[in-house]
């Protein structure tokens, strides 16, 4: 599988990135061959966080076994100083390793979010003290948020490795500046930040719940992913193709060796195909008055 | 920001100098290209189309927003109420299928006389889609309607090359050739929108006509769905003094 650096972190990660979250619905024996096909696949990049349920334990045994195979993120949505440090100690000692490699502010919505953590008894201060300590070796950021966050975040936060972010063709094709992840990715490239896709596989949200009760949905993911070869390798070609390092799976663990798949294949994606597949997303629900032309 | 211009128009402009010109949007549309060109710091977009629902939805899209830039402006192009060397930039996106060649001829002579001695044009359109893709059904049932009711098929896909030709032909010196869609996303919304065309011709028909004519445009669109074929290409002209 491909593999690219990672920002300036030094990291070189295969074009995916493993999210274990995944391993949440699996048994331990189905969680241990699961972490064994990605490796096998060539990916070396894994993400987890303590709220995948008990993804952390049960990737655990794997990755002690792998440890100098894995570069391991973690995150906590901790903002305050106490906070941070006891998810940061409880994540090391459910995966039961020493470090992590890249520790993430998890889910950043609001700005004063990002004031708590870069202020007095933030949860920064503990990063930067595990940093010392070589309990974790980068920092970085995931969001789901308003890209001027993110741009807020890189600037207030110099030590920022990486952001992990949305991005796919209906992301793309919104012109408006709640969807600029464009702009990330350009600040990032500048900058040297490493950049994660994720929600690259998303088709759109679950219908409401009285069409579709939440337990009968066939996919654990909470938007509605897409799921044949086809169109797996196609959201996968197009988001690696626009400028992120790497791009983590679905969460649901049926998907995942579709994506493994779409991986190992990957060959880039020219930019009039691109252009078709956001023209086409454009189109679906699209508020401008119907039109014969493109 | 905030205009939500398509990428195909963002591309088909991105390489042209756009900002502080006088611009010209030939056959508007519901106003892709315009809001590509007013983005882009258009000092004036002149939006014109012969059609009054397309002109209304052009004022209701960006009239609010740009009235100061903005002029939408109800003619036929084969009589541009614009005057001589009066454009910098003229865009025609997606106008030429809808124009047969005679119609494509004149309209061409037209937007060379508009045009100042410098100016740039951009013509962005569809190369004829394959024979076999699907859509290329729904497009020949459509110029079937067409011809029997205007007289004229509605849609003609030219290749690149013989659109270049046509626009050497009126004075304009052809700079590059980038395509912008490959392949084309016919969605099921654009193909309700052609079907709708069929509609509209078979209700000037006899029913013992146009009834036939109307079931087999929605047979053919349940019947395709969405098809992706064919490719949209970005042309790039500078008009010159010979």
């Amino acid at each position: 599988m491909e593999t690219r650096p990672l920002g300036d972190t030094g990291q070189e990660s295969a074009v995916m990135t493993f999210g274990a979250i995944a391993l949440n619905w699996l048994e331990q024996e189905g969680a241990n061959q699961m972490v064994e096909l990605v490796l096998d696949h060539g990916v070396n990049h894994f993400d987890v966080a303590p709220t995948y349920g008990d993804a952390e334990l049960k990737l655990g045994p794997k990755l002690r076994q792998h440890r100098d195979d894995i570069f391991l993120g973690c995150k906590t949505q901790e903002r305050d100083y106490e906070g941070a440090k006891r998810k940061l100690e409880r994540s090391l000692d459910r995966l039961g390793v020493d470090s992590i490699d890249l520790h993430q502010f998890h889910g950043l919505e609001y700005e004063e979010e990002l004031d708590t953590i870069t202020g007095d008894g933030g949860a920064l201060e503990v990063y930067r003290e595990a940093k010392a300590e070589g309990k974790i070796d980068h920092i970085g950021l995931t969001s789901h948020g308003d890209p001027d966050l993110i741009l807020d975040a890189i600037d207030r936060i110099d030590d920022l490795e990486t952001v992990m972010f949305p991005y796919n063709p209906v992301v793309a094709g919104k012109d408006d500046a709640e969807h600029d992840y464009e702009a990330v990715l350009e600040r990032c490239e500048a900058e040297g930040i490493g950049t994660l896709g994720i929600k690259a596989f998303a088709k759109g949200p679950w219908p409401s719940t009285d069409e579709l009760p939440e337990a009968d949905r066939p996919y654990a993911n909470w938007y509605e992913p897409v799921d044949s070869p086809d169109e797996i390798r196609e959201r996968f070609d197009f988001a690696a193709s626009r400028g992120l390092d790497t791009v983590v799976n679905p969460g649901d663990p049926k998907l995942v060796a579709m994506v493994l798949d779409a991986a190992s294949r990957y060959e880039g994606m020219d930019e009039a195909r691109q252009r078709a597949l956001i023209e086409e997303l454009r189109h679906e629900d699209s508020p401008v008055p119907e039109q014969l032309h493109h | 920001m905030g205009v939500d211009v398509p990428r195909t128009v963002r591309t088909a402009l991105a390489d042209r100098p756009v900002r502080g010109r006088v611009c010209l949007e030939a056959g508007a549309g519901v106003g892709n290209a315009t809001a590509g060109l007013l983005d882009a710091g258009a000092s004036r977009v002149y939006a014109v189309t012969n059609d009054p629902e397309h002109a209304a939805a052009v004022r209701e899209r960006l009239g609010r927003t740009h009235p100061d830039r903005l002029v939408v402006v109800e003619a036929d192009l084969r009589a541009t109420p614009l005057a001589t060397d009066s454009v910098d930039v003229v865009t025609a996106h997606g106008l030429c299928n809808v124009l047969d060649p005679p119609a494509l001829d004149r309209v061409a002579a037209e937007l060379s006389r508009v045009a100042r001695p410098d100016a740039h044009l951009v013509v962005d359109d569809y190369a004829p889609p394959p024979e076999e893709a699907a859509v290329s059904r729904l497009f020949a049932l459509e110029n079937a309607a067409a011809r029997l009711v205007d007289g004229r098929p509605l849609l003609t896909f030219y290749p690149a090359d013989l659109l270049a030709g046509v626009f050497a032909g009126h004075g304009w010196a052809f700079e590059r050739r980038e395509t912008l869609l490959d392949p084309v996303p016919w969605t099921e919304a654009h193909l309700k929108a052609h079907a709708n065309e069929v509609r509209d011709r078979a209700a000037a028909l006899p029913s013992a006509l146009g009834d036939p004519l109307e079931a087999m445009a929605d047979d053919l669109v349940d019947d395709i769905g969405s098809e992706r074929a064919g490719e949209m290409y970005s042309l790039a002209f500078r008009r010159t003094d010979e």
